[in-house]
């Protein structure tokens, strides 16, 4: 087993690291927030941690709180003007928002090393690490959506107007998501630094943005473990279609195309809907016969 | 307790005035209709007083208490609850699930205990669910629990939609076109039902075209005309009135 696990060792840190990236962008979709911040924030996060290790000596657990504060704070402070648009207009101005903290990480060479980036981080954490950091945001993600919090986010993204009139702010719980979003992109980019030993500005590029929208578009955006199989599975079908070759790219579109036209709320998302149809379906069967015929039209 | 209470409202929509210093008064224990053709303003006198759109003028007080500049959460907070004209349901949730998100303000578990996954939050839930399927045999419905909301048919949504605003514990009901597509048998239904809401003190609002269930029903009637109120008193008074009847051009009440 540990042979084993060593041989795809690699492999696996960066199915846990796409994991942290993909579970903090499905944060802000299923608060119905269409935010694609998650690389920026994440690249704040992997920059903190680097410059603070690198200045002071400082462990990985200094590192790692300083990321989850950054990341937090930034996404909250970004979460004020973005209260104001909807819809499409997030996604642009968030767009926007990841350019600026490109530029910034270009051109700040002092503090950030500019497009040599940051080098020489020492290799803090390990595969165990990452395991419990993916299976504790995991396990927050699924008892927040069982809570009231989780009621609210479902509610917001499926008709803002009807949650406020039940009492719910949407501007409360989508700054809490993005509070949320921001700490697990931080936390995870500053993983990415420790695990990589380096940070490189066009890591965290308009591709990854694309890329981790995709973990969550293929996965599905309202079970938690939608954006697991997202990610997991963009992540090794490259490693799969290696044979391909340079035909990679193209196995890589062909299935989101494939899956965006024939299964459009994402692979787990929609087998989740095909058994609760079936399972109503055979809760309405045992009514009585005259129940049904009033029932659905 | 629970009387709302609209003093000189007024609503403009760039050159339009959708509602014209519009002054009336909604008690607890008893239904207040509000009618009116077509365009008349109905709908935008519900959505001011529950905040969805901003007062140009006028005060809307609940208690006294003056919530006409208040966001629409903290509206429904203080007990006002609503249905929508076009059914509003979360589509992609079950029923149950749609009755227990109507409770969200009083469910009391803290930020710590829902992130943590505490046993608290199971046991809150539980509860909510309980009284969710009390709300759904009220209505005879518990049998379609674990049904998507989207998958109901017409009437059955409209009731789901009255059951969430219930769970919200209102003092205020407003309901914006409850037996809209109903028949009589249905609608006298319902209307019974909230006759069984106004008993239990609430102040129950029905904007209602069905000009039957509004006389038969209502304990007070305010009528509207392009944004102004025209006339205002019990069903017979208004069902007489001169101007109510031209409003409907003439003789189509009962």
């Amino acid at each position: 087993m540990t042979s084993w696990l060593s041989g795809y060792g690699s492999v696996l840190d960066l199915v846990l690291l796409n994991c942290g990236l993909a579970l903090s962008q499905f944060v802000v979709l299923r608060a119905g927030v269409f935010s694609v911040a998650t690389p920026a924030l994440a690249s704040i996060g992997a920059y903190t941690a680097g410059i603070v290790t690198l200045r002071t000596d400082a462990g990985a657990g200094t590192g790692l709180l300083a990321a989850a504060a950054m990341g937090t704070a930034v996404a909250v402070i970004l979460s004020v003007p973005l209260a104001r648009l909807r819809g499409v207009f997030q996604a642009i101005a968030t767009v926007a928002f990841s350019q600026i903290v490109l530029s910034l990480a270009l051109y700040a060479t002092d503090l950030t090393g500019g497009a040599n980036g940051l080098n020489g981080i020492p290799r803090l954490i390990g595969t165990t690490q990452l395991l419990l950091w993916a299976a504790a945001v995991v396990y927050v993600l699924i008892c927040l959506s069982r809570a009231r919090i989780g009621y609210a986010f479902d509610a917001i993204r499926q008709d803002e107007t009807v949650a406020v009139t039940l009492g719910i702010s949407a501007v409360g719980h989508q700054t809490l998501a993005f509070a949320l979003s921001g700490a697990i992109a931080g936390v995870t980019g500053a993983l990415m630094a420790y695990h990589n030993r380096s940070v490189a500005p066009e890591e965290f590029g308009f591709g990854m943005l694309v890329t981790v929208l995709a973990y969550v578009v293929l996965g599905g955006r309202r079970s938690v473990l939608g954006p697991l199989a997202g990610a997991t599975l963009l992540t090794l079908l490259p490693e799969l279609a290696r044979p391909l070759s340079d035909n990679r790219l193209i196995v890589h579109g062909a299935v989101l195309m494939l899956v965006i036209i024939y299964l459009p709320h994402g692979i787990v998302d929609t087998l989740l809907i095909a058994y609760r149809r079936r399972a109503t379906a055979a809760a309405r069967a045992s009514l009585p016969i005259d129940e049904v015929s009033d029932g659905p039209a | 307790m629970g009387q709302l209470e609209l003093a000189g409202v007024s609503r403009r929509f760039a050159g339009v005035e959708a509602v014209r210093n519009l002054s009336m008064t909604v008690e607890s224990g008893r239904i207040t209709g509000l009618i009116g053709p077509n365009g008349a303003g109905k709908t935008t006198v519900v959505n001011l007083v529950t905040g969805l759109l901003k007062l140009t003028s006028g005060r809307i007080r609940l208690d006294r208490q003056d919530i006409g500049e208040r966001p629409p959460h903290e509206v429904a907070r203080l007990g006002i609850a609503r249905t929508f004209q076009n059914i509003r349901l979360l589509k992609e949730a079950s029923v149950i699930d749609n009755i227990v998100v109507g409770f969200h303000r009083s469910d009391p578990t803290s930020f710590v205990a829902q992130t943590l996954g505490l046993p608290s939050v199971r046991r809150t839930r539980a509860g909510l669910e309980q009284r969710a399927h009390e709300l759904l045999r009220d209505f005879a419905m518990d049998e379609y629990a674990q049904c998507l909301a989207g998958e109901l048919s017409y009437g059955h949504q409209r009731r789901v939609e009255i059951m969430r605003a219930l769970a919200v514990d209102p003092q205020v009901l407003l309901l914006d076109e409850p037996v809209s597509g109903m028949n009589d048998v249905e609608a006298a239904e319902l209307g019974a039902m909230f006759r069984r809401f106004a008993e239990r003190e609430l102040a129950v609002l029905v904007i209602e075209h069905n000009m039957q269930l509004v006389m038969t029903l209502c304990d007070e009637l305010y009528v509207l005309e392009s944004g102004e109120l025209i006339a205002h008193g019990p069903p017979e008074q208004v069902r007489n009135d001169a101007r109510v009847v031209e409003a409907y051009l003439g003789g189509e009440l009962c």
